[in-house]
């Protein structure tokens, strides 16, 4: 009888629960904060629009980065003036964030994907920004065959064999390549940075990770790599990256008598704290450098440090050259019209998430016969993804876009960069089979 | 007005009692299977959220019957719900090589969460309350650390190698996919709808669970240590027995959500079991009432429509108003930034002035109030 | 580095880090002692401290290394600010949280106190963001067995450890002076012993208990405060991280205990420099909470308890 009464308020609670968040005009744009509320333009004929459902994180310490990616997204969407070959474009941004922890969370992940699917006129899936994020939506979205792309994730075994048991295929249940990423794979970052530091002379290495997907996986592909060329690996380690004490392990590092630091990691995982302490227990005067990832290639860096302390002392290794020297007009033309119009020097993910909407609107362009002659849902999302597949030599800020078999950029820019005098400096192009002169 | 609406609820009112929750628990029961076409055909797109919902507010009744009826304060309840995933995902993740029955692997999940609440209770449970509480926390701190660790382990000492390159839950990158469900043939794919029922299967499984046990013996053996060990001791009631029951029981749901969770999402991962999962649910059994099933289940859903909807509406009128006032604190505030200073607050606001919860049991009630009451007996004596 | 070198490195190690731990421990032995509540939000004072030093520092507009006496100027007084400012913070969670739940069952206060945790740490993070700060590097850093003696050594042992154990080990000694021979000291025995009885003979308990949450604070403040000048970096978790490792250390020296509360600092401070230099630092934590547990279990008195934890 008890259960009774119970099971009634589940009933009821759940309805004003279902009410109250239908009571938001729609669910998706008032999730995002209100920086990224304008992203669904207005729209006007309501034939011919395509959605593209973007969803990465965008709470607590990813607001920065998440919004410099939306914003380069949206900036490439307003140069085409949201129309392509008569269709209307609408961005259509979910957070991926858990409100329950501020990061991401593969349920809202999973959520969000299945949004997009349900979604008729959705035919593309933008995102995502972290690889485990991904590992979820990417199933998902294989499955009802639309076409993703992402900005930002890094983990190989995405698409590349011999990562982990089973993978790329366990994320491609159809079988085919859906997902496509405008951003290389930590393979050739980490492959390249243990190539770098060869070059440059190092002998031995002590690699620490912070233990998360990206930072593990990075730290991973620099321990083979450096194992092949010869540089000594003294010892690969996690660290645990709400600690503020890394004396101890630091200790351990200089006992080794390695002459450099491969941190794999993000920047609020301790890179920082570990620089600070790596002066102050003389690892610098000794000569010990840092290299490090794309993550520590911020400015957040210098701030949270005294950059006196880690000049010529920090290098690190980003999938670009710099952002104020890109080689192509493309480029040239993104740096310039980003700053004006945000008032804001472009970061390193905005590159990719503008590339990455070249890309879409290239492939809407190309497909558009398919589209006027399909005549449901699947015909064109399966028109919009052979495009996208077939995608070659497109024009993009560091260069041609062309995708391989896998969905991975064919092309893929690496450079070192070195701290000098309070900023990142360009040094050289690298790569993972680069000769040193 | 009121006799209006007194006259209009008249023949209902003349009904026997019986009859009458009957006929709400008809409905409500209605309302709950209908719901998935109401969602589908009105575009709702809210099936996977309260399928969300209903997994977090089954580990809130969980834990009720932990805190609620026994009175064990558990700070690491989200170990025992990564404890059931993990079983799920490794014992149907295909590199094993086990890739078992979801419906046998559920049960393993909540065995073996189960007996993890046994393993860690028996030794713990003599402590006082706030000891053990500390102890848990610990456990909730140590599992999703082991988790994250036991992806490639190598252990020797001296010579012998005891572990060489152990994999059991795949380190940092999860264990992705993990086996779905399937009856017949038909499998648990990617329409929420199936999953829908599930855990609502599981749910009302659960509330039944938790229904019978409160008014029963050991119910009320839980009670009763709650309110006075010793006296409860001299009874006859042997406390360290009763309270690792309710330990281990309140354990195994988790190990049922968890199971549930992992099939559903596809993956796992050591990060989405932290310190701050298990303090949500505990501020969801405390909103509602500790030991009472429906505050538990109404402060549960309460929390979560707050959380995933209230939170961010509130930001958005906030800023609205900012803008058109011009107040630049106001117009750029993100109030999804001070959540956990909002639950935190919840947390103290409601046990200084109501600690027996929004919806409170009477016989909660009596004990949290045992004290005012004597006071006033005191000053009239 | 010589593996004797390296131990001597370990040795340091340990106790600088067993000195800011004990130093936090303290606040959590002393409430307990007298209201047997787990402070849980102490951790997040200690934070706080970090923070308001660290405020403070940026009104005096120190950012580089002082000498002479402005330093000690600069760090005496804004110690003193800092530890008056956390005092009075962690007597208003008390009055807050913790007074109108004295009567209530025992669960009540402390599921209060996670609360206030977690508001603490969400305004720790309001106010200075959620990456990790920046903490002027006031203190001079000058090496001792080198630059002093001449010695040879790989071993580093700067101006700076001195500093930290020369202010935390002295602020220990005052207090266990403060309890054993002030007035004050002996009511907060006294009320630890037996309430009741302490009001019976006139103490006032409720003053007792707002200085015992002041000095705990004060204390925590002091150890942000050192850790910010020690370490030259911070962030809004790490009140919790360092908050579970001297609750550890508390109830490893046994909860209640003063003394008990020092000496478990520093055994966790070893701990975690043994388990960082032998095993590896993703361990760590595990091994440590691990301990705990176990010393929970196997000897819920602690190393110097006196109080048995059974006993209600």
């Amino acid at each position: 009888m008890n259960a009774f009464r119970v099971l009634s308020l589940v009933a009821l609670v759940s309805l004003f629960f279902v009410l109250a968040a239908c009571a938001a005009p729609t669910a998706a744009p008032t999730q995002a904060p209100p920086t990224a509320a304008p992203a669904a333009t207005q729209p006007p004929a309501a034939a011919k629009v395509i959605k593209l459902y973007a969803s990465w994180p965008m709470q607590g310490s990813m607001i920065p980065e998440g919004t410099a990616m939306l914003n380069a997204a949206k900036m490439a969407l307003d140069e085409a003036n949201s129309q392509v070959a008569g269709y209307t474009l609408q961005l259509v941004f979910l957070d991926d964030a858990s409100p329950t922890t501020g990061s991401w969370d593969g349920t809202v992940e999973a959520n969000n994907a299945q949004k997009a699917i349900a979604d008729e006129q959705a035919l593309v899936y933008f995102g995502t920004y972290n690889s485990g994020a991904a590992k979820i939506s990417m199933p998902l979205t294989n499955k009802a065959g639309m076409a993703q792309i992402t900005p930002a994730n890094s983990y190989p075994g995405l698409t590349k064999k011999g990562y982990a048991a089973g993978e790329p295929d366990i994320y491609r249940p159809s079988g085919k390549v859906n997902y496509f990423r405008t951003f290389g794979a930590d393979d050739f970052q980490g492959a390249s940075g243990a190539a770098w530091a060869k070059c440059l002379g190092f002998k031995k290495v002590y690699i620490l990770d912070d233990r998360q997907l990206y930072g593990k996986g990075i730290a991973d592909v620099f321990e083979k790599k450096a194992k092949e060329i010869g540089l000594e690996v003294a010892a690969h380690e996690g660290i645990e990256s709400v600690n503020i004490d890394f004396r101890a392990l630091l200790t351990k590092v200089k006992a080794s008598g390695a002459d450099v630091v491969y941190f794999g990691g993000l920047v609020d995982s301790g890179g920082p704290q570990i620089l600070q302490q790596m002066d102050s227990q003389g690892l610098f005067k000794a000569g010990v450098k840092m290299l490090s990832d794309d993550a520590m290639y911020t400015d957040a860096v210098p701030a949270a440090v005294k950059p006196e302390i880690i000049n010529g002392n920090l290098l690190v290794t980003f999938a670009s050259p710099a952002l104020d020297q890109l080689p192509t007009d493309v480029g040239k033309n993104f740096y310039k019209n980003y700053k004006a119009k945000y008032n804001a020097d472009p970061i390193g993910w905005s590159i990719y998430s503008y590339n990455a909407m070249l890309v879409i609107l290239d492939s809407i362009k190309r497909a558009a016969p398919k589209l006027d002659a399909a005549t449901n849902v699947t015909a064109k999302r399966a028109a919009v993804l052979d495009a996208m597949r077939a995608t070659k030599d497109l024009p993009g800020v560091s260069g041609n876009i062309t995708f391989d078999e896998n969905g991975d950029p064919t092309t893929y820019l690496m450079s070192g960069f070195l701290f000098k005098d309070g900023k990142y400096v360009w040094q050289k192009n690298i790569s993972g089979d680069m000769k040193c002169q | 007005m009121r006799q209006i609406w007194q006259s209009i609820t008249a023949p209902w009112r003349a009904l026997p009692a019986r009859q009458r929750t009957i006929i709400t628990g008809g409905i409500a029961i209605l309302l709950l299977l209908v719901f998935p076409a109401v969602d589908k055909s009105m575009k709702w797109q809210t099936l996977n959220d309260v399928t969300d919902v209903l997994v977090l507010v089954i580990l809130a009744l969980g834990l009720n019957i932990v805190v609620g009826y026994a009175g064990l304060l558990d700070l690491g309840y989200a170990a025992f719900f990564a404890i059931g995933a993990y079983t799920t995902g490794i014992l149907t993740w295909p590199p094993h090589g086990l890739e078992f029955n979801f419906w046998i692997v559920i049960w393993a999940a909540v065995i073996v969460a189960a007996l993890c609440g046994i393993v860690i209770g028996t030794p713990t449970l003599r402590l006082r309350g706030d000891y053990l509480a500390i102890v848990t926390l610990a456990f909730g701190e140590i599992v999703p650390i082991v988790m994250r660790n036991l992806g490639n382990q190598t252990l020797s000492i001296g010579p012998w190698r005891l572990m060489e390159n152990f994999n059991l839950t795949n380190g940092v990158q999860g264990l992705n996919p993990v086996g779905r469900p399937w009856i017949g043939s038909f499998e648990f794919g990617f329409d929420p709808t199936p999953w829908y029922y599930l855990i609502l299967l599981i749910a009302a499984f659960v509330i039944f669970a938790n229904v019978r046990l409160q008014d029963s013996r050991l119910g009320r053996a839980w009670m009763a240590l709650r309110e006075d060990e010793t006296a409860a001791d001299c009874m006859g009631v042997d406390p360290i027995k009763t309270k690792l029951l309710a330990f281990a029981l309140g354990a195994s749901f988790s190990g049922f959500s968890g199971a549930f969770y992992a099939a559903k999402l596809q993956a796992i991962f050591p990060e989405l079991f932290k310190f701050n999962l298990s303090i949500m649910i505990l501020c969801m059994v405390i909103l509602g009432g500790m030991g009472n099933i429906k505050g538990v289940v109404i402060g549960g859903m309460l929390i979560q429509l707050f959380d995933r909807v209230l939170l961010t509406q509130t930001t958005l009128i906030a800023r609205g108003v900012g803008q058109t006032l011009h107040i630049a604190q106001l117009a750029t505030v993100d109030l999804s930034l001070w959540r956990w200073f909002f639950f935190g607050l919840a947390m103290v606001i409601i046990m200084v002035l109501k600690p027996e919860g929004l919806f409170p049991s009477a016989a909660r009630r009596a004990e949290l109030h045992a004290a005012e009451e004597s006071k006033t007996a005191e000053t009239i004596g | 580095m010589t593996q004797s070198e390296l131990f001597i490195q370990l040795l340091i190690n340990g106790v600088t880090l067993g000195s800011y731990l004990a130093l936090i421990a303290l606040g959590y032995t002393m409430v307990y002692g007298i209201i047997e509540l787990i402070n849980f939000a102490h951790g997040d004072v200690y934070m706080l401290g970090f923070m308001i030093s660290l405020t403070f520092l940026g009104f005096l507009g120190v950012r580089g290394t002082l000498g002479g006496w402005q330093l000690w100027v600069v760090i005496f007084g804004v110690m003193l600010v800092t530890m008056l400012c956390t005092g009075l913070i962690n007597m208003t969670i008390d009055r807050i949280a913790y007074k109108p739940l004295r009567r209530a069952p025992r669960l009540a206060p402390l599921i209060t106190a996670v609360g206030m945790s977690f508001m603490l740490e969400n305004l720790g993070m309001i106010w200075k963001g959620p990456s990790q700060i920046l903490y002027p590097d006031i203190f001079p850093a000058f090496d001792i067995p080198n630059g002093l003696f001449g010695l040879n050594t790989m071993v580093l042992f700067t101006t700076k450890d001195v500093f930290l154990m020369g202010v935390t080990i002295p602020l220990m000694v005052v207090l266990t002076l403060f309890i054993r021979r002030t007035k004050m000291g002996k009511a907060m025995r006294a009320t630890a012993q037996d309430r009741e009885a302490a009001a019976l003979m006139g103490i006032n308990v409720e003053n007792v208990i707002r200085t015992t949450f002041f000095i705990g604070g004060a204390l925590a403040g002091a150890a942000g405060m050192m850790v910010g000048l020690y370490l030259n970096t911070g962030r809004y978790l790490m009140g919790f991280d360092a908050g579970l490792l001297a609750f550890t250390s508390a109830v490893l020296g046994g909860i209640g205990n003063v003394t008990g509360a020092m000496l478990g600092g520093y055994v966790i401070g070893f701990l975690n420099a043994i388990s960082d230099q032998y095993l590896s630092p993703e361990w760590t934590r595990a091994i440590v909470f691990t301990t705990l547990i176990l010393v929970l279990v196997f000897k819920p008195s602690g190393l110097l308890g006196e109080r048995t934890p059974e006993k209600s």
